[in-house]
């Protein structure tokens, strides 16, 4: 990446993160809001690869941790990291990934994403089938719904270009 | 079968990313490892030089956009209560007599500070809340947070200009509670980060409905603050103690306003506190 796409990069986490912590709030249905943070992981990871995938998931998940629990600090940091790298592997300069395809990459990643946050923060397996069905389900679909505006948006914005 | 397992090795090694995977993992697994105390630094480092600010900067242009509207309603409230506190003063008076009279221990008199909520943990699992009130303020660790509805936490660790609050939610916080219709004392705290969970004797016969308030014997929380409501009681692994679903009087997503009580921990608690490593 150039310095002009690092700092486009950058701007872009501020930005989820920003939206984050104030309109996801605001976009809440029984209690379940959308992930933009996840989709600014996935979107840099798709589009720049497993490198900058596990960058900016390693950053976002140690400013998720800083608000954490003490004693789970590095879980987030590592399951983002996880969630950059294989993401990366479909980077859209190896492959062409549709819309669908898309979604479906965000789903499984998010899945993936807060699975390894179970496992590193210890929930046993009664806990964690609940919170995976109660929680990450829900706002998995939801984060996808979301998403899939984002990529439609941007790519349509790519095709405008071409 | 061959050519299945060679297109997975690949795929994870021969693209660029690898090492940058293994290094950030590494970093993440040292910080997993860390002792609790250098967990604490790195968060500290982190929270004092670049979230503070960056949250107070959000909160501002948040709070901003809700000045005009936050007056409207403020001049209304106002007006209100000031008929209010023409009465109010009316019952002080009398009850200020009556307290002499029948030597009341007020075990709430503590001075209270006001906080406007500025920030929380980013992820899903609400866990923390930032307040605008430090040291400065006169907030200190371990100060009892709570709101309108009910309690919401304690405080963590207190700047000078902003505070850390950890919420009920916190699996990290215990909490002795005491249900009001049974007056049996239980224990309540969140496994998962997010279902409250209390338990109790099996003979106190605690059922659905009852309400929960802080029992006053951790030496943090003062009696009596209204916690939860019960909403379902199940079997534990012990026959002798039975386990609570409870619902929070106060939901911590949408908090926006919280008191802190400041009241110290009892000296004995202090000094338990300090012993700790």
């Amino acid at each position: 990446m150039n310095n002009l796409k690092w700092i486009k990069v950058l701007l872009m986490f501020l930005v989820a993160f920003v939206l984050q912590v104030t309109v996801a709030d605001w976009l809440k249905i029984f209690d379940h809001g959308p992930d933009l943070v996840i989709i600014f992981i996935v979107a840099v990871a798709i589009h720049h690869g497993p490198a900058a995938g596990c960058l900016w998931g390693f950053v976002a998940g140690f400013v998720q941790d800083v608000y954490a629990p003490v004693e789970w600090l590095g879980a987030h940091t590592i399951s983002m990291t996880v969630l950059g790298f294989i993401v990366g592997q479909l980077e859209e300069r190896f492959l062409t990934l549709n819309l669908p395809a898309k979604m479906g990459v965000l789903a499984f990643g998010f899945s993936i994403c807060d699975m390894v946050y179970f496992f590193l923060t210890g929930m046993g397996k009664d806990v964690g089938t609940s919170l995976f069905l109660s929680e990450t389900l829900p706002e998995c679909i939801y984060t996808v719904v979301i998403g899939s505006l984002v990529f439609y948006l941007s790519t349509g914005k790519k095709k405008k270009h071409v | 079968m061959f050519r299945a397992v060679r297109f997975i090795v690949d795929l994870f090694t021969q693209r660029h990313g690898f090492l940058a995977f293994v290094f950030f993992l590494l970093i993440g697994i040292l910080m997993r490892q860390a002792p609790v105390a250098l967990k604490q630094s790195i968060i500290n480092s982190a929270l004092g030089t670049v979230f503070y600010p960056a949250q107070l900067l959000v909160s501002s242009i948040d709070g901003y956009k809700n000045i005009v509207q936050e007056n409207e309603q403020l001049k209304e409230e106002n007006a209100r209560l000031r008929q209010e506190t023409y009465h109010a003063s009316e019952g002080l008076q009398e009850l200020a007599r009556l307290h002499s009279l029948v030597r009341f221990d007020d075990k709430w008199d503590f001075p209270i500070v006001t906080a406007r909520v500025v920030g929380h943990n980013p992820g899903r699992f609400l866990t923390t809340l930032v307040i605008n009130r430090g040291t400065y303020h006169g907030v200190k660790e371990d100060m009892p947070v709570f709101s309108m509805n009910g309690l919401v936490g304690k405080i963590t660790k207190a700047t000078y200009t902003h505070s850390r609050v950890q919420l009920l939610v916190d699996p990290n916080l215990k909490l002795s509670v005491l249900e009001r219709r049974t007056r049996v004392v239980g224990f309540l705290e969140s496994m998962d980060g997010h279902w409250l969970t209390a338990m109790v004797p099996t003979h106190a016969g605690v059922k659905e409905g009852d309400t929960l308030i802080t029992s006053g014997l951790g030496g943090i929380f003062p009696k009596g603050i209204p916690v939860g409501l019960v909403k379902a009681v199940r079997k534990s692994d012990l026959d002798v103690v039975r386990m609570m679903d409870v619902a929070p009087f106060q939901e911590f997503s949408t908090l926006e306003e919280v008191f802190v009580m400041e009241k110290e921990p009892e000296w004995i608690i202090r000094e338990l506190l300090d012993e700790q490593p």
